[in-house]
């Protein structure tokens, strides 16, 4: 059986907690350590806060988050602003400067852009590290 | 009559002063007084003079009394508040604050007690004092439960990174804190409504700990402080971060260190490196408008 949550909040900074509250509690599930929980929380608020800038028009921000293979999957949008997707996936990334794309490749094992009808959402892939 | 009009109109003029026992006199209170106050009078005269002007507020309510005690024990809170001026705060709100343990030291002194004021009094105001510190540092009411928890959860961390040799799982923390695992993700999340304002600043009352700034917790300054200036884009909000946030944005962002890691490496603790973490991203996010996406004209690159 299939366990995505759908969370729906106010695209206004405030809103972050409960993304927060939902994603630690997948991350726990998931055994993810206090570092790489860390690292998710950062990502996800990262990406949240650009995408508050950028979508002009996003009065909500989406998001699913799903724990089914071993990894927490957290998957934004859709969104529209060619400007955000630019910063995610730059077309020459700048790998001296602390931008969007570089705080989110940091914090996560992979971030895509997957192209969603007309419009585009972000996959971001946390994997609990080696516990050996 | 009324009880106000035995009271000397100069509290500190003590041949005015009636007693209980009678009339201060110099050879009941033996020929070597102790050492003089900031005031000039010597302690067991001190002493008198409070224990009377508590009695006429305790006895009598006499507000003027109490006023007087307060008037003249400003100094002292002064003195105390002066030992934690230098934690972020104001020095005159913590007067302010030292000033209410005071109060409520003269309001709940207990006259048949054998104590000195000053004795019952001081640990009242260095109490308010520290619980000023402590509940100001957070931005949100955080249940004093939490707040145990998050900093339990702190030294916790700190045992079983070494131990474990990597960072715990929630699971982990929850086992070694005696804590639910939802418990500990709250109380988590509790430290990120704390400021961590200054090198200065009380480290978050950890027991035993509570006079040392988290300058005392920093080993020397790493050479490698440097180097990040040389490898990471400069841009004018990296000049509002100090050495050590631009050292920590560049282990954690260029070298890929892990945050506790990095707690090892600068000589705090992970939940600390996490939220200056946090906040030096929003000092940059406050400084160009939007950390992720500076104004590439405002970049500038070392020898530009």
């Amino acid at each position: 059986m299939s366990r995505t949550i759908r969370l729906e909040v106010a695209a206004v900074p405030s809103a972050f907690a409960p993304i927060r509250l939902v994603l630690g509690g997948l991350g726990a599930r998931l055994g993810l350590s206090v570092d790489e929980l860390d690292d998710v929380f950062l990502a996800t608020e990262a990406l949240f806060r650009a995408a508050i800038s950028e979508e002009k028009d996003m009065t909500r921000f989406r998001m699913e988050l799903c724990a089914d293979d071993g990894t927490l999957r957290s998957v934004a949008g859709p969104f529209v602003s060619a400007t955000l997707r630019q910063r995610i996936a730059p077309a020459a990334p700048d790998v001296g400067c602390l931008d969007l794309c570089r705080v989110l490749h940091a914090t996560c094992d992979d971030v895509r852009v997957e192209e969603a009808a007309g419009a585009y959402r972000v996959v971001l892939v946390k994997a609990p590290g080696d516990r050996a | 009559m009324t009880p106000y009009d035995d009271l000397p109109s100069d509290p500190l003029d003590l041949a005015a002063l009636p007693d209980e026992e009678g009339p201060l006199d110099e050879e009941e209170e033996g020929p070597s007084l102790p050492k003089p106050d900031a005031q000039g009078r010597g302690r067991d005269e001190s002493d008198k003079l409070d224990r009377y002007l508590l009695r006429r507020y305790h006895l009598y309510g006499d507000r003027k009394a109490r006023e007087q005690l307060i008037t003249m024990y400003l100094p002292l809170v002064r003195s105390l508040a002066r030992r934690y001026a230098s934690r972020g705060e104001h020095f005159d709100d913590l007067v302010q604050v030292g000033a209410i343990g005071l109060i409520k030291a003269i309001d709940r002194f207990d006259l048949d007690r054998g104590v000195e004021l000053t004795t019952y009094a001081t640990p009242n105001i260095v109490g308010e004092i520290k619980r000023y510190f402590r509940d100001k540092g957070w931005s949100v009411r955080v249940p004093r439960g939490l707040q145990e928890l998050n900093i339990r959860l702190n030294k916790v961390i700190d045992e079983l990174v070494p131990k474990l040799q990597r960072s715990p799982t929630i699971a982990e923390l929850a086992e070694a804190a005696n804590a639910t695992p939802e418990e500990v993700l709250e109380a988590l999340e509790t430290s990120q409504a704390y400021n961590s304002v200054s090198l200065q600043a009380a480290p978050g009352g950890e027991d035993g700990d509570e006079d040392a700034g988290l300058i005392d917790y920093l080993g020397v300054e790493e050479e490698a402080y440097d180097i990040t200036e040389d490898r990471t884009t400069l841009a004018p909000g990296f000049a509002k971060l100090d050495k050590r946030e631009r050292y920590i944005l560049h282990l954690r962002f260029f070298e890929g260190l892990t945050q506790s890691q990095i707690a090892e490496r600068v000589g705090i603790s992970q939940m600390h490196v996490s939220r200056l973490i946090r906040r030096s991203l929003e000092k940059l996010r406050e400084e160009i408008g939007d950390v992720d996406n500076p104004d590439p004209s405002l970049l500038a690159r070392p020898g530009e």
